[in-house]
């Protein structure tokens, strides 16, 4: 023998441990030590290096059924002598050294699911009720977590995402306000990549711009914008043709989607091809690129180098000209702490008047959902509704497992009995949790197949209504392990209550033959736990339907405010090509055309005025007022046409050709302002100096989420949208003519116009859309609160057929019985309004609060909701009760 | 009648506790697995005798008993076979079958 070590044999450690791992205990004594003399034997024969050789293969052989069957029963407490008569222990079954099967085993869950499912069949009505409720409320959850996973992955598809930056400016307005915007000079992308090291490239480009491709007659307006030539190595947008280092160099290039190739040649391989744009200049297409993905929220099908359109527009660049966005590539592990406080002075370096102008980066892909700014600081935005409908799911799916938790508690008294029988068979108290957990995860599980056809068969629908493209990811193994957790968690939260309580009961007391009184004494604590669930899923249901109500007062406030514009009939219409030469004589002609009132033109759409500037200056301005102010320049008879109240001095007007330098200013500009009387009065914008000619009254530039700020409007040098509006009742003939005089205008062009609702109403799009998805979800919430309800009034109408039987006998009338009967869930559903009313306030005042006008919530608001909880709790119970008061008395009292 | 049925390497092992335990050494796993190998020229794995003699004492053909400890096992103990009674009826059997079967062949082909 060898001298001796901590293990004298020389055996392979790891074959030891594997061993040990894998032999049933009980046998590895005397295997172990067979193996380890054989080692000694071969150790003198073969040498170390062999024996060992041997050893670890013998070991290995451990790894055959036989023994790791028995292992395994070993691991779950299978009696041992299941398989080895050895050990039979003849007198007990179950003893300390040989414990009962566990919960998690083959056999039984075989047993549970069989058991489950016998219950499932004999009790019809109570599992369509459930299953229903389950279906609504899994199906309701899947579809918004769907559309909260699409709107948390836009714009995270870039190859550089993390290191993907977007530029702020921040504007400090009165006093310390901070007016966050993504405006930014064109100056700075370049400035940046020059200046900083940290900065790998930077891009910038401009908001889109309608611009009309036209291949010979082939023509159609498309979205496009400017950009630096980086923006295709920044962002991952493909390119499947061109060079998309070189696509936006040239001056004459021309970068377009598939989608508009395909438009415009009915094919992609168009490098080189020359598309005529705005029908004015030539362009060779340089590249071609894979259209954008519909979860991103840049959204362009041309892109046009920056550089010749800077040159052509504007004099001297200046650094206090926004209007476009800046995108920065950092290099890897920048600290972007560090770098924004060392891009704090950025823009005052380069002009020394911009002193209040600071310059911020954000990490573009949470820009889309964290939009809004609050002193510099993001502070919500779209962020709000995905995390408000993440709620609205867990709601739903809890007030749909409450349901099954009421249902499966009220229907215990008669289940008592069969668990009472089982205990006294044998059952120990985890069986039966394990059954009834069991049944709960089956019906969650068949809830969740039916639930997914359901949504397979809604996502169009969906779709539709949030303009997205989403698909259930069937190829997603994410997807499937989500819906297999979401589904065990709804059955383990559905069954635990049950699951508990009725394993809880004990055989002795059930069984007791008349068992009311004790059923009735282990009643009470879940009749208690029960009310409180049902007060619980009608406080739920509550909140979504006074949100709804809410949600949509505001809406309908938001579209009937008095926004100081008229915008009935009125027609949008870009003036584009040959409009924008012969705009006068194209004016006249339709002034003179039959049906319209009045037409006029302004930069852009006046009720979304998105330019603003605070190079401002008057002759009382103080050197530290740094007033933001909106700018939107428009032509002759705007005010006219939008029926805007002028309330002193004048509209622009060919009568005063000194009119291309002078400025009608708002209301709120001459307010901040602090002049009187302003008309006369000096005003300079941009170091263009003219005189105020007039006052309008205040409307509204943008969402009404924000107050109406200053506003300036010059007279537009040149018309980008045509503003008409048209007599009452006579848009169509108003349409007609303009159709017509476009045509003969502007052949070149397709005839396309929008009404000023629509566009304002897109203001509001996703205002609007969780209006009308919390509408829904309140509905369906309501349904399943309700479906628990008839539920349980189904069953305590069963319960109590005697008692209503000996009251009618007795001479109670039918009214009485059903307010017996439905007074029990009425008290329920007033709690539930109780404790809704002040959560629901809150939860809707902060939200009013994002609103800068908003409508004020009432007491009516909360008072329809509570009306129409209880309308619909009582439909629902008297439908129950009416049935079982209806009962002729002498049926109810015959059986037993 | 119902025959307790051995496979092949079954009826091997049965064959080697019966011998083994006769001798000194007694019917352990590496005693028995060296036996087979001596006489069938095979390697036998002493893991895989082991599953053998458990599942013979299973159908209840071998007995077993912990014996001593010796320092080559790294003071384990063994576990000595010896043969049942319906162990020693099961060879017998065995032995009649396939004699029965060599008497009734005509003509032997090897003497």
């Amino acid at each position: 023998m060898d001298k001796p070590s901590p293990n004298p044999l020389r055996t392979p450690p790891w074959a030891d441990r594997l061993l040990g791992w894998l032999t049933p205990a009980e046998l590895l004594e005397e295997l172990q030590g067979d193996l380890q003399e054989q080692f000694a034997q071969r150790l003198d024969q073969v040498g170390l290096r062999r024996a060992r050789w041997w050893y670890g293969l013998e070991a290995l052989k451990v790894i055959r059924p036989y023994y790791l069957r028995r292992r395994l029963a070993r691991l779950t407490h299978w009696p041992r002598d299941f398989f080895l008569k050895r050990h039979a222990t003849p007198h007990s079954f179950f003893t300390p050294e040989h414990p009962s099967p566990p919960l998690i085993n083959p056999d039984m869950i075989r047993n549970y699911l069989k058991i489950a499912w016998r219950n499932l069949i004999r009790h019809k009505s109570f599992s369509a009720i459930n299953i229903l409720g389950l279906v609504l409320g899994i199906a309701s959850s899947l579809l918004i977590l769907l559309w909260v996973q699409d709107e948390r992955t836009i714009d995270h598809f870039h190859a550089n995402g993390s290191h993907l930056y977007q530029l702020y400016e921040n504007q400090q307005t009165t006093g310390n306000d901070l007016n966050t915007t993504p405006t930014t000079p064109h100056l700075l992308a370049p400035a940046l990549v020059a200046e900083l090291p940290e900065v790998e490239r930077s891009v910038h480009m401009t908001p889109g711009t309608m611009l009309l491709l036209a291949v010979g007659t082939n023509s159609y307006r498309q979205r496009g914008c400017y950009a630096s030539p980086d923006l295709f190595r920044i962002f991952s947008f493909p390119m499947v043709q061109g060079n998309p280092q070189t696509a936006l160099v040239g001056p004459s290039s021309l970068v377009i989607s598939e989608a508009v190739a395909r438009k415009l040649f009915g094919r992609t391989d168009v490098v080189g091809r020359s598309v005529r744009v705005g029908n004015q200049d030539d362009r060779q297409v340089t590249g071609v690129f894979q259209d954008i993905p519909a979860n991103s929220s840049l959204k362009f099908d041309f892109v046009l180098p920056s550089e010749p359109y800077i040159k052509q527009k504007s004099g001297t660049p200046r650094w206090s000209m926004n209007g476009w966005r800046t995108f920065a590539l950092l290099r890897p592990n920048t600290d972007v702490a560090a770098l924004n406080v060392k891009m704090l002075d950025f823009i005052h370096r380069h002009d020394a008047d911009l002193t209040k102008v600071t310059t911020v980066m954000f990490r573009f892909e949470d820009t889309y959902l964290h939009s809004k700014f609050t002193n510099g600081q993001p502070d919500g935005g779209r962020i709000e509704y995905v995390r408000l409908f993440t709620i609205v799911a867990v709601f739903l799916l809890l007030i749909a497992c409450i349901n099954f938790m009421n249902l499966a508690t009220a229907r215990s008294a008669k289940r008592a009995k069969e668990v009472g029988i089982r205990k006294v068979i044998g059952a120990e108290r985890t069986y039966l949790i394990g059954q009834f957990t069991g049944e709960a995860v089956l019906l969650t599980f068949l809830s969740s197949l039916i639930a997914l056809t359901l949504v397979q068969c809604l996502i169009p629908l969906f779709n539709q209504l949030t303009e997205k493209q989403m698909a259930i990811p069937y190829a997603n193994p994410f997807f499937w392990a989500g819906l297999l957790g979401l589904a065990l968690i709804t059955g383990l939260l559905a069954g635990i209550y049950p699951a508990f309580f009725l394993s809880s009961l004990q055989p002795v007391k059930v069984l007791k033959a008349n068992s009311s009184t004790a059923l009735l004494r282990f009643k009470t604590g879940a009749v208690l736990l029960r009310q409180g669930l049902v007060v619980f899923q009608f406080t739920l249901s509550l909140l979504l339907i006074i949100g709804t109500l809410v949600i949509s007062r505001q809406m309908h406030f938001i579209r009937t405010k008095n926004l100081g514009i008229d915008r009935g009939n009125v027609i949008y219409m870009r003036v584009d090509g040959e409009l924008t030469k012969h705009f006068e004589p194209f004016r006249q002609a339709l002034l003179q055309a039959s049906g319209i009132q009045s037409v006029s033109s302004a930069a852009e759409d006046p009720l979304y005025t998105g330019n603003s500037t605070t190079g401002v200056s008057w002759r009382t301005k103080l050197q530290t007022d740094n007033t933001l102010f909106f700018v939107l320049p428009v032509s002759y008879d705007f005010v006219k046409t939008m029926n805007i109240r002028l309330l002193a001095g004048r509209e622009f007007s060919k009568a005063f050709p000194a009119d291309s330098t002078n400025y009608i200013i708002n209301e709120e500009a001459a307010r901040r302002m602090g002049i009187k009387h302003p008309i006369g009065q000096e005003f300079s914008l941009e170091d263009v100096h003219g005189t105020i000619v007039g006052v309008v009254k205040n409307f509204h530039l943008n969402s009404v989420r924000v107050a109406i700020e200053p506003l300036v409007m010059p007279l537009a040098t040149t018309n980008t949208m045509l503003i008409m509006r048209t007599q009452a009742g006579q848009t169509e003939r108003a349409l007609a003519s303009l159709e017509q005089l476009t045509k003969q205008f502007n052949p070149a062009y397709p005839f396309t116009y929008t009404f000023a609702d629509e566009s304002f109403e897109r203001l509001y799009k996703s205002e609007t859309l969780v209006g009308k998805l919390t509408r829904y979800f309140a509905l369906i919430a309501i349904v399943i609160a309700c479906l628990g309800l008839f539920g349980l009034a189904m069953f305590m109408a069963e319960q109590r057929t005697k008692e209503i039987g000996v009251r009618k006998v007795m001479g109670a009338s039918i009214g009485s019985i059903v307010a017996l009967l439905s007074g029990d869930f009425m008290k329920l559903v007033g709690v539930a309004i109780v404790l809704a009313s002040p959560l629901a306030w809150w939860a809707m005042h902060t939200w009013l609060q994002t609103f800068a006008y908003h409508v004020e919530l009432a007491w009516w608001m909360f008072a329809l909701a509570g009306g129409l909880v209880v309308g619909i709790a009582l439909l629902t119970v008297s439908f129950q009760s009416i049935k079982a008061a209806l009962v002729n008395p002498v049926k109810s009292l015959r059986s037993e | 009648m119902s025959r307790t049925y051995l496979g092949e390497f079954e009826e091997l092992v049965l064959l080697a506790v019966a011998l083994l335990e006769q001798q000194s050494t007694g019917a352990y796993g590496v005693s028995i697995a060296d036996e087979l190998k001596q006489r069938t020229q095979r390697t036998t794995s002493v893991t895989g005798v082991h599953v053998v003699l458990y599942r013979l004492e299973e159908k209840g053909l071998v007995g077993s008993a912990l014996g001593g400890a010796t320092l080559a096992r790294g003071g384990r103990r063994k576990r000595l076979f010896t043969l049942t009674a319906t162990g020693q009826q099961v060879l017998r059997e065995m032995r009649q079958l396939r004699m029965g079967f060599w008497e009734a062949l005509p003509t032997p082909f090897f003497a």
